[in-house]
């Protein structure tokens, strides 16, 4: 089976600019830069291309003109007035547009954000520390694997408590208050040791990614980009090594 | 003279970024198929569609670009398969315009290898812009956040959409996202608001931000990076290339672990010789 063109060049362009933006592994070179700006720059083209079809297109001039939804021309003014920030002399119409985004953002997130992260965290950190067995008995369970357990419960407890210690400047850390805020740093150090084994496994994630395709484009129905593109970059970063080499000073 | 824990603390960083480079190329050209244990994190989401009714409604939101595809596209397509196979309705969008072009090509794509009709088995609104005004605009009104799909075709005719009018109406929903918006903003703005059951995939970047919603159980699971993608994929018995990836991932940790144990040691040797 023969694979389709724009797959073939899907594949060419995509192992180039991989191994392109590689090279800045060895060095800062013309050739990294080459696709660090291709990709700004098409990143950027698309985004914009893609708004003005959906916003302008599709949800302003088409719904006024097609079905008369003049009511649009309402958002519609008070986006134009963001625009008045180029005219110097009448800069002062744009402080309608922001009143209204900044308004209606702070309206729209504060409520939600105290209900979702700040009102159901406290009722998730204020657990019993002891759970009811029976009708007259309590039990303690140890399970660390359990994260309703009474013994994580504690944990969280332990750590909430301290790392909150820690951030409490209004007192020395000295006594029994410099154990406790030496626990909070514990808790912090296990909570960063784990936000930075996720961000290991995540950038080892994206190689392994760009590799897997590399291995795929190595094949001969794609044409072998992966080994004619990675010959002529090595040549191209040899010659441009050359050219760039410093001459000893004249004496 | 330098000692050996000095010429070894001053290495060239090149050396690293190779030894790094092999440990993850050898283990994708030579995979050993090491065992991959299912997390109940990733489990909680896989139960929750295992135990939807055919025609319940899926709402997929692809709120990531093309930065975050070795992570994220392989959980999406695994989460596609499982929902196409269950029979559900499912409904897709993206809160990201950057990647509109890659969503279309991926629902595509295992629509087509899925044998699903557009329209009648699932549908792709495409982006709209606001980011959390979207959400809360769809909880309202769908077809005001989304009067058409995609391809232009007006969402009051899609018969995957049928009886479908808000966010109320979506059985399950996951956000696989990269950053915001994404499974924080679907949370706040949509779920918590609109009572609709919720699970999310992130990056791994980005998974230890989320533990705290899925233990207080705001979220019912979470896949997690490449590695949730593999589980996802072993659950559903279609294992594809985030399995294909935990060999390579097991040995760059492994490396990694080696070479900061090293760096230590050669840290305190140093430290001793000069007393």
């Amino acid at each position: 089976m023969t694979m389709p063109f724009e797959l073939i060049v899907g594949a060419w362009v995509a192992t180039g600019l991989t191994l392109l933006i590689f090279t800045f592994l060895y060095k800062d070179n013309p050739l990294f830069k080459l696709a660090e700006h291709l990709y700004v720059g098409v990143s950027v083209g698309y985004i914009i291309v893609k708004t003005y079809d959906t916003v302008i297109v599709h949800l302003v001039v088409k719904p006024i003109i097609d079905n008369g939804e003049v009511a649009l021309l309402v958002p519609v003014a008070i986006g134009m007035l963001m625009l008045t920030r180029y005219v110097p002399k009448a800069a002062w119409m744009s402080r309608y547009a922001f009143a209204f985004i900044v308004g209606m953002g702070a309206g729209l997130a504060i409520p939600r954000t105290i209900s979702s992260f700040i009102l159901k965290q406290i009722e998730d950190t204020v657990r019993p520390l002891l759970s009811l067995a029976g009708p007259d008995g309590v039990t303690f369970s140890m399970n660390l694997l359990n994260p309703a357990s009474n013994l994580n419960a504690l944990i969280i407890l332990f750590g909430v408590g301290s790392v909150l210690f820690y951030f409490f400047f209004s007192i020395e850390h000295s006594g029994a208050g410099k154990a406790v805020a030496r626990t909070g740093v514990i808790f912090l150090m296990i909570s960063f040791g784990a936000g930075f084994g996720y961000t290991v496994m995540a950038r080892m994630s994206l190689l392994i990614g760009r590799l897997t395709d590399l291995i795929e484009f190595s094949d001969a129905s794609y044409g072998r980009p992966t080994i004619w593109l990675s010959v002529l970059i090595i040549g191209t970063l040899i010659v441009l090594g050359r050219r760039t080499k410093p001459t000893p000073p004249e004496v | 003279m330098m000692s050996f824990s000095e010429r070894m603390l001053k290495i060239d960083r090149r050396i690293i970024f190779l030894v790094i480079g092999l440990c993850t190329l050898l283990p994708l050209l030579y995979p050993v198929g090491l065992p991959i244990k299912i997390s109940s994190e990733v489990r909680g989401v896989y139960d929750h569609i295992e135990s939807l009714p055919e025609h319940s409604v899926f709402l997929l939101s692809i709120d990531f670009d093309p930065a975050s595809k070795p992570e994220l596209y392989p959980q999406a397509i695994a989460l596609l398969r499982h929902a196409f196979k269950k029979k559900l309705r499912v409904i897709t969008m993206t809160l990201w315009v950057s990647g509109t072009g890659m969503a279309d090509q991926l629902v595509t794509q295992v629509a087509k290898e899925m044998g699903k009709e557009y329209g009648q088995d699932y549908a792709f609104l495409g982006w709209s812009p606001g980011g959390p005004a979207v959400i809360i605009n769809m909880g309202q009104d769908l077809s005001s956040a989304f009067p058409s799909d995609y391809s232009g075709r007006s969402t009051k005719d899609l018969p995957v959409l049928e009886g479908v009018r808000s966010l109320k109406d979506m059985t399950y929903m996951v956000s696989l996202g990269a950053g915001k918006p994404g499974v924080e903003e679907w949370y706040v703005f949509g779920k918590d608001k609109y009572k609709f059951e919720m699970g999310g995939g992130c990056t791994g970047v980005m998974a230890p931000g989320l533990y705290p919603l899925l233990r207080s159980g705001q979220i019912n699971g979470l896949i997690g990076g490449l590695r949730g993608a593999a589980e996802y994929e072993s659950l559903i018995g279609q294992k594809g290339k985030a399995v294909a990836g935990m060999d390579a991932q097991s040995a760059t940790h492994f490396a990694i672990i080696v070479l900061v144990i090293m760096c230590n040691a050669f840290y305190f040797s140093l430290r001793q010789q000069r007393g």
